[in-house]
């Protein structure tokens, strides 16, 4: 019985790490840039919330999803319109990894002078703990919300992609970013316009960690690492493997956990690792 | 007026120099063939025109309208369509959806999804499946397509019977009679020197840059075609 | 190539001699500051070895450096052998688990190596931090440090430091500097070409992957010691690569001297921060970043790639230049018999 919680509760668990990871993705899949700021901003998000949550005192936390994503998407499209799309376009892929990571260096140090480096955590209220019971198994609601909102976000992305004009458009671009521009494509708006999603994503993933846990000006490197695994054995561009993908990875954690108290990550990573060797692209395997 | 006027036009790879001066018309509605030996600045032409390639120096005007300062983006939504060297049709796409990306610059006309299917029947039975699946000269046909559904006043043709059986470039060619017959005007790179006379009412030679030959392709014997493309 | 000459060496004896002397003029404090300076020199190197030379970009060295540490307490404490003959055995441990690795990391490509390195990392940190053998998750001091002499220990210590920064960017210029290093270049320039005219990739990039191991592991080994006491988080910081990540890319990846410049605006811009401008630890990060940003965006080549390339300097050059011009033996017949055999 003990085992079916923990195993629930690793795919529960696994929705964040998707979550975490999907902003990644998107970036990963369209523009093959390796974002390492994506957790400073994750982390970002969270002190927002955290900072609206004492100018509003009393309300849910879930409604400040809205403008904390806003304020994110704002940020990503003028990161990218300004810094980035000049490191894509160098065509070195080295050169984003080095920007991107000199960004979260800024951003981590600067949280820690502005912030501090006490933990803050946002207040859920009744939600954080509130559960249900379903054949013995005690289950919180905070999970599942997380779970059915990581599938949410999954599937309106696979959705926008796949179905609408804009998907068309950035998938195009995403192929072949100079020859969109003969149909009228302006790439730089294109690219400016996923990293916004990105970071929309991310500040979402945010706002539910600090629902769920304490967090520092280095909460962003320490769940990175989970996040880049989520989108490497996912492989590029594949959301859907993603999503699998956080779901396995939050299941070897905490089954790792029960096993090994102490060292649960380790599992994760091992299992990150077995993937990786036998699909050196990821389970989706690389586009040509 | 011509349609397309390039006046003393050079465009640089870095510090390489590609075209010195060169000088073109594209007369409304007709066919113009660029011919000439690999590495003679056809391409390079092409690119500069659809604005992709560097224009460093001279004029470009098209419909009475200088273009030699503006943007890929915005070229397009004038009416110059490229057919780009490789085909470059996207593969995350489906054929449909390769064709829908052309019409992306608004501007309407004869060329539509179903009247595209009519000038290349064979794409509409493949037309959900990935481009890049279908064979060279289906592929072709995607690419021409892509441009046609633009609505272009100007298509830029680069090499598109390159790597392609005999048969399949008549095929190809035989749509231009209707492509031509809408009111578009072509512009056609084309390494077979007769094919490209028979197809175009004018014929421009590049050599290393600069214009060797120009005028009515029946204007011209083989031979002086021939010392016009090697440069003797 | 040219004949070598003697500027470098010249520079390298004076830099000796520099090391040797330090301790009669400085004192401890100044002495611990440049133990540091020099050791993050060598990962530094290191690090530029394998990320600009070879084209292998790892965020995961921290292993290397942590386990040559590790090693070195370890072994030090249990065979009651003096610390100072064990940064050696540091460095292959470094070099060993390089090797074990290698085979693994090189399946992967670009970004999913340079991330699979740091979960290699962090694989490292949490198995050392599960076995008490290491001292677990609080850490182990150097109780081996009972063997040497507590007055000399520091000079020591900086000596040794000395050696391993002065070894690593010798090192890495002689090694540029021969065939093996053309072939490297060769490889990370163009890897189908390399080995169309018979560089072994593999075993290149194996090589330079373990000696940065090496270089790293006796950094780790070395810097540990100075600070007798070592634990996981600290061993296994990632922020060693990121201090060798800025230097690199700030003073010019691919160059010898780029990590030199790096090195020297590094600790100068944190003691500017930290003493003069007496603002807390993490500004003089914040300006490194804006820097590395602003060098990766507008001079990708760094500031000795500026250099190079606006007043032509050269300095620790491994660039091959061709025989100079005869114009006689250009324009000279060929011989008969090769006449008739071009195709």
């Amino acid at each position: 019985m003990a085992w079916l919680e923990t195993l629930i509760n690793g795919v529960l668990l696994g929705g964040l790490y998707a979550l975490f990871g999907l902003g990644l993705a998107l970036v990963f899949g369209v523009m093959r840039m390796v974002n390492l700021a994506h957790g400073e901003f994750v982390v970002l998000a969270a002190y927002f919330a955290v900072f609206l949550a004492t100018q509003f005192p009393g309300v849910s936390p879930l409604f400040f999803i809205a403008p904390v994503a806003l304020a994110a998407f704002g940020m990503g499209y003028l990161l990218q319109r300004l810094l980035l799309n000049r490191a894509v376009a160098t065509d070195d892929p080295l050169t984003p990894v080095l920007v991107t990571f000199g960004i979260a260096v800024v951003l981590r140090n600067l949280m820690v002078e502005l912030f501090g480096a006490d933990p803050r955590a946002l207040d859920g209220g009744a939600l954080a703990t509130a559960g249900f019971e379903i054949g013995g198994l005690r289950i919180g609601w905070y999970p599942v919300l997380v779970l059915v909102l990581a599938v949410l976000a999954f599937g309106a992305l696979q959705w926008l992609l796949q179905h609408s004009r804009f998907g068309l458009v950035v998938r195009a671009t995403s192929d072949h970013r100079e020859i969109v521009r003969t149909m009228g494509v302006r790439p730089r708006h294109v690219y400016a316009v996923v990293m916004g999603l990105s970071l929309a994503f991310a500040s979402v993933a945010g706002l539910l960690l600090a629902l769920r846990t304490s967090f520092t000006p280095f909460s962003g490197v320490e769940r990175l690492l989970g996040a880049f695994e989520v989108v490497i054995i996912g492989g590029l561009g594949s959301f859907r493997w993603a999503l699998v993908g956080g779901i396995a990875l939050g299941v070897a954690q905490l089954v790792g956990q029960r096993l090994d108290s102490n060292a649960g990550a380790l599992y994760a990573h091992l299992l990150f690792f077995a993937v990786l060797m036998v699909r050196p692209n990821g389970i989706a395997g690389a586009r040509t | 007026m011509p349609l397309l006027e390039v006046r003393e036009l050079c465009s640089h790879y870095g510090d390489l120099q590609a075209l010195f001066d060169l000088s073109l018309d594209v007369a409304e509605g007709e066919a113009t063939a660029l011919i000439g030996a690999n590495g003679a600045g056809k391409s390079t032409l092409i690119r500069a025109i659809a604005g992709l390639g560097s224009r460093s120096r001279g004029a470009i005007r098209f419909d009475g309208q200088a273009i030699e300062a503006e943007p890929a983006e915005r070229i397009a939504r004038r009416g110059i369509a490229l057919v780009p060297e490789g085909r470059m049709l996207f593969p995350s796409l489906t054929v449909e959806e390769n064709l829908r990306m052309g019409a992306l610059c608004g501007r309407t006309g004869h060329w539509t999804l179903p009247t595209v299917y009519a000038l290349f029947p064979i794409l509409q039975e493949f037309r959900h499946r990935p481009a890049t699946q279908l064979s060279g000269g289906q592929q072709q046909m995607v690419s021409i397509g892509r441009a046609l559904m633009a609505n272009p006043r100007l298509m830029l043709c680069d090499e598109i019977s390159l790597g392609l059986a005999p048969v399949v470039i008549e095929q190809i060619y035989r749509a231009f009679g209707d492509i031509r017959a809408q009111g578009t005007a072509l512009l056609v790179v084309e390494q077979d020197v007769t094919r490209a006379c028979r197809i175009a009412q004018r014929v421009y030679c590049l050599l290393k840059g600069r214009v060797t030959l120009a005028g009515r392709a029946s204007d011209f014997s083989a031979a002086q075609i021939a010392n016009a493309y090697f440069g003797h | 190539m040219r004949p070598p000459s003697l500027v470098p060496w010249i520079g390298f004896a004076a830099a000796a001699l520099a090391i040797a002397f330090a301790p009669t003029v400085a004192d401890g404090g100044l002495l611990r500051l440049l133990s540091e300076v020099l050791i993050t020199l060598a990962m530094a190197q290191m690090w530029n070895l394998l990320a600009g030379y070879t084209g292998l970009v790892s965020m995961g060295h921290q292993a290397f450096a942590g386990i040559g540490a590790y090693v070195l307490f370890v072994a030090s404490d249990r065979l009651g052998i003096s610390p100072y003959w064990m940064v050696p055995v540091a460095g292959l441990g470094g070099a060993l688990l390089a090797a074990l690795v290698a085979p693994l990391m090189f399946r992967l490509r670009d970004a999913y190596f340079s991330i699979g390195m740091w979960v290699l990392a962090e694989i490292v940190r949490l198995l050392v931090a599960k076995f008490p053998l290491f001292g677990g998750e609080s850490g182990v001091p150097l109780q081996a440090v009972r063997l040497v002499e507590a007055e000399s220990f520091q000079q020591n210590a900086f000596w040794i430091s000395g050696a391993i920064g002065l070894a690593a960017v010798a090192g890495v210029y002689l090694l540029m500097r021969s065939p093996f290093g053309l072939g490297l270049m060769a490889v990370r320039d163009n890897e189908l070409a390399a080995t169309s005219i018979g560089v072994n990739v593999w075993r290149n990039r194996f090589i330079a992957f373990v000696l940065s191991g090496l270089g790293f592991g006796l950094a780790g080994g070395a810097h540990f010691m100075g600070t007798m006491f070592v634990s996981p988080d600290s061993a296994f910081d990632i922020n060693w690569v990121v201090t060798a990540m800025f230097i690199v890319i700030i003073g010019g990846i691919g160059t010898i001297e780029g990590p030199l410049i790096g090195t020297v605006i590094y600790f100068g811009l944190r003691e500017l921060f930290n003493t003069w401008f007496a603002m807390s630890g993490g500004w003089y990060l914040i300006a490194m970043g804006c820097i590395a940003i602003a060098v990766m965006l507008l001079a990708p080549r760094g500031l000795w790639g500026l250099a190079r390339e606006r007043w032509g300097w050269r300095g620790l050059s491994v660039q091959r230049h061709p025989p100079p011009r005869d114009e006689a033996s250009l324009s000279a017949p060929l011989p008969p018999s090769t006449q008739g055999r071009t195709a």
